[in-house]
């Protein structure tokens, strides 16, 4: 399998998985050129436990399956595979931010049956009943001991098993070089400082106070996670001073990027991906003060009104031949060792997904108290309307 | 002052220009065009959601608009008679329905009846016969025509109430006079000259509740309509399938238009 | 049937409609804002004057929404005023319906969809990269209070046209002709004949259009970069990120208390002017 890419660089792989991605070249077409389509094939029939398993009979799950995600998530044809699989349609619900899913739930009825929370929501959904413990027995495909742990074991709480990993990723910066006049972007200080001068008017921050106020604690060292009174009051007044400087406050960074109007934004591994695919002069920057490192998980909320098909879904999604194609499609990293045999080497070093050791060790992960603490919420919202 | 109307007509027709422009767009990204295809319309056509989108817009703004004219309707009609308290009752909550902001609208019905639900539901479930599985009262499609169809049907009295205003009173006085059930008098001499203006009425209605995000956005529970759906694609990042969907719903609502100018010019023509 | 049981049975269904979906919602906005945030969000009982202690932190939010709803009403009267007149009283009445329907085609289309051209139209590829061709560079101008005002009076022109326009269209030509016949110069028929008439339909656009614009969230949304705060933008945040439901009730509950103080004021200076209220409030 390996020696099969080994007919494509690393540049070429990249470049077609994103033409495929921009749909402008066929799943086909790209599997061939990429010789991943053999090695699936190859794989997907010597291992038969590889092979997808539809855990009921077609028919028997409903017709239907709501999945709330985020944006850029998922590879389409997964779900049109599914459907036809199993005969449920997948409908996609967007999300913006992890505080926007839980105001969602909290509000009731929000008759999703699969979610994607992070890591640091999970405990908070257990503690107000807002999640349904998992029956594994219902996803033969997810394999516990193939996850690297880091990312998996936020899915369980007090030994109950509430939600399985979908994939990984960190929150880092997209600048864009040609705009900075040769100077070096290493770390949140530089993107601070740059906002408030030549960048004036071209820096785009979440829409979520979790990163938002996390990084700028970032700038003084302090903890992403701080909930002191005082750490986070230097942060407001940095985030204050520097909001007439700021383009836009939004988590939907994408286009303003790519037409030009911002030069530089807070951005998730998957989208830094895609951006610097397209544009390469566009770099994904870790700050070298750290910052967030995060686990998404695939749960299923109280009160699902289709859990057999719910779990269908997820299980489908864990099967490592669809979790490969998914990858393919966000760009985020697997932490299922299943899925990272059929990736294609290039893609298992590629540095904006996996990072280098120092990077990837000064990162922290975002604790639960940071996504309730009333203060970061309330600061968040002063720094919005200043 | 003929030039600040062509000024005018092109400030509201660049950006709808802009947006047929780019439904035609071949490429994915909808802000830069590379090439001209009709493909999109094919691509939101066959797109389920966007067909259940649509379907849950039309039940709904359909559904609350009839129920607004009819109920509205009937509430103007019953206004035209009443003084004292229950219509100074009336004329306080008509202000206030019109008046109070659609997104308070949108929260206040979402926290109460949330709250109702989480009360009723245990009632439900306890006053229910044993072995049956009791039903659960949530946030859909009812609470979304239910909280349309109240800020409409205040709408819908103040037409009809200004159209009745308007009507000869002789007209309704010499109807009982020839002996007329007070229900033959309705149906003949007030229905047909309310008629217009419960139509318009009802076309008004419709168009809100087709068009409204806000409520929706905060009472539709797990429902998506159109207005949704798009408001969840454009973060999803928009493709020229958004475009090619306004596009659509433009065309359809010229026509509508045009049907509506039709018949309100056939009401017009009843003796006033 | 006497007339008195058959009206309240024609009243029973609004009323019980407005009861449930009207009353019912409002005063548990009103129990909640005295109550307090729960430990991780939603809504915990409480008696306490907190949550309007704590108003002035959306002072801003306040502020924005009371200077630019009322200067986007005003600019799109100043705007929609020459169009209703021209449509009303110049245009050719062959034309005249065409052309009055033609203002509203487009907002039929989801405001969610127009907005988002005007997104394109004064980005970075938009008018600022004409202007940009043209020698004037480097403009901004999305993600402004400008850009918002754009989007504003774009999104609810129609609504300021037609009032006026029923108004002036109701006008009796004849009393223009008497009053150049009689030697008065254009603008003194303007000023004497044409603007009391059309006093109602302005009162009733404006009041459309300010009461609208104060619970206004998208367009500053979407056209402000999230920069350009308004109450309802508030109001989404405490709802649907922070969940602080009894604060977000207390700050409903004052967006309310101040546009019943707005809009009274409002009337009491048009009846003033002579506008009977059933006018203004006729849609």
């Amino acid at each position: 399998m390996v020696k099969k890419n080994d007919y494509i660089s690393k540049q070429k792989f990249i470049d077609e998985l994103y033409r495929y991605k921009r749909g402008s070249v066929t799943r086909r077409h790209f599997l061939n050129v990429t010789g991943l389509g053999a090695a699936t094939a190859v794989l997907g029939t010597a291992v038969p436990g590889l092979r997808s398993r539809p855990a009921f009979a077609a028919g028997d799950i409903g017709d239907r399956v709501i999945l709330a995600t985020w944006p850029n998530y998922h590879d389409p044809d997964n779900f049109d595979a599914f459907t036809e699989a199993t005969g449920a349609a997948v409908q996609v619900n967007v999300f913006g931010s992890n505080e926007e899913m839980l105001a969602k739930l909290q509000a009731g009825g929000s008759g999703w049956d699969v979610y994607v929370p992070t890591n640091y929501t999970i405990t908070t959904y257990v503690a107000e009943g807002l999640i349904e413990p998992l029956d594994t027995a219902r996803l033969p495909n997810y394999d516990a001991s193939a996850y690297d742990p880091r990312f998996s074991d936020a899915g369980s709480v007090d030994g109950t098993l509430y939600a399985v990993p979908k994939n990984w990723g960190t929150t880092g910066f997209a600048v864009n070089t040609s705009k900075t006049g040769g100077r070096a972007m290493k770390s949140w200080k530089d993107f601070w400082d740059i906002t408030k001068e030549d960048f004036s008017g071209r820096t785009m921050v979440h829409d979520y106070q979790l990163t938002t106020i996390g990084n700028a604690l970032k700038y003084f060292g302090y903890s992403f996670n701080s909930i002191d009174e005082k750490e986070l009051a230097e942060a407001e007044k940095l985030l204050i001073d520097a909001k007439p400087h700021l383009f836009a406050i939004s988590s939907d960074y994408q286009p303003s990027m790519r037409n030009g109007d911002a030069w530089m934004t807070m951005c998730w591994t998957g989208d830094g991906k895609q951006l610097n695919v397209d544009i390469p002069e566009i770099d994904y920057v870790l700050g070298v003060e750290g910052g967030e490192l995060w686990s998404d998980y695939y749960a299923i909320p109280k009160g699902a009104p289709h859990t057999d098909a719910a779990y269908a879904l997820i299980n489908f999604l864990l099967n490592p031949e669809i979790n490969a194609k998914e990858v393919l499609a966000h760009g985020y990293p697997s932490a299922d060792a299943h899925t990272n045999k059929l990736l294609p080497e290039t893609l298992l070093n590629d540095p904006i997904l996996y990072p280098a050791q120092e990077l990837l060790s000064a990162l922290e992960f975002g604790a639960a108290a940071t996504l309730t603490d009333p203060n970061r919420a309330e600061l968040m919202a002063r720094f919005k309307s200043a | 002052m003929k030039l600040y109307a062509v000024f005018v007509y092109l400030f509201l027709y660049i950006p709808v220009g802009v947006i047929a422009l780019f439904s035609f767009n071949a490429g994915r990204h909808a802000s830069q065009l590379q090439g001209f295809s009709p493909k999109w319309y094919g691509k939101a056509l066959s797109n389920p959601f966007v067909m259940d989108a649509l379907e849950t817009s039309l039940i709904v703004a359909f559904v609350s608009a009839f129920l607004a004219s009819l109920f509205g309707t009937m509430a103007a009609v019953a206004l035209q008679g009443i003084k004292g308290p229950l219509r100074k009752t009336f004329d306080l909550l008509i202000y206030v329905a019109v008046m109070i902001p659609g997104i308070v609208i949108g929260i206040a019905t979402l926290i109460g009846l949330v709250t109702v639900f989480d009360l009723l539901n245990p009632l439900l479930a306890a006053l229910w016969p044993d072995g049956a599985t009791p039903p659960s009262l949530h946030m859909g499609m009812g609470s979304l025509i239910a909280a349309h169809a109240m800020f409409l049907m205040a709408l819908v009295i103040i037409i009809v109430r200004a159209r009745l205003a308007g009507m000869d009173r002789s007209l309704t006085e010499a109807s009982s006079d020839l002996y007329a059930t007070p229900f033959g008098t309705f149906r003949q001499v007030t229905l047909p000259l309310i008629f217009p203006a419960v139509l318009a009425g009802f076309l008004l209605c419709f168009t809100f509740s087709f068009d409204d995000f806000i409520i929706a956005f905060f009472v539709a529970g797990s429902e998506t309509t159109l207005p949704i759906y798009v408001f969840s694609s454009i973060r999803r990042g928009v493709t020229p399938e958004i475009n090619a969907i306004g596009t659509m719903v433009l065309a359809v609502s010229l026509v509508t238009l045009a049907m509506a100018q039709i018949l309100l010019r056939r009401g017009g023509r009843t003796p006033k | 049937m006497t007339h008195g049981t058959r009206n309240l049975l024609l009243l029973a269904p609004a009323g019980t409609w407005f009861l449930v979906m009207l009353l019912l919602p409002l005063t548990v906005v009103l129990i909640f804002s005295f109550g307090e945030r729960g430990t991780s969000g939603g809504y915990a009982p409480a008696f306490v004057l907190d949550q309007y202690a704590n108003l002035p932190a959306r002072w801003t939010a306040f502020k924005n929404t009371l200077t630019l709803a009322p200067i986007g009403t005003l600019a799109s009267l100043v705007i929609a005023y020459p169009l209703a007149y021209y449509l009303a009283v110049k245009v050719d009445p062959k034309w005249k319906t065409t052309l009055l329907v033609l203002v509203i085609v487009p907002f039929w289309t989801s405001i969610l969809i127009r907005s988002y051209a005007w997104i394109f139209l004064l980005g970075g590829r938009g008018l600022p990269a004409l202007l940009d061709w043209v020698g004037i560079e480097d403009v901004r101008l999305i993600n402004t209070p400008f850009s918002v005002l754009v989007g504003i009076i774009y999104g609810y022109l129609p609504l300021m046209v037609f009032p006026i326009f029923v108004s002036l269209d109701r006008l009796d030509k004849r009393l223009l002709e008497a009053s150049s016949d009689l030697g008065a110069k254009p603008w003194r028929t303007f000023l004497q004949v044409t603007l009391p008439l059309s006093v109602p339909g302005v009162a009733t656009g404006c009041m459309l259009v300010f009461i609208l614009l104060m619970g206004e969230f998208l367009i500053p949304a979407l056209l402000g970069g999230g920069k350009v705060f308004f109450v309802g933008n508030a109001l989404v945040d405490l709802f649907l990120q922070s969940r602080n439901w009894a604060y977000g009730s207390a700050v409903a509950v004052a967006l309310v208390v101040v546009m019943l103080i707005t809009v009274t004021i409002y009337m009491r200076f048009i009846n003033r002017l002579g506008v009977n209220r059933e006018d203004v409030s006729m849609v």
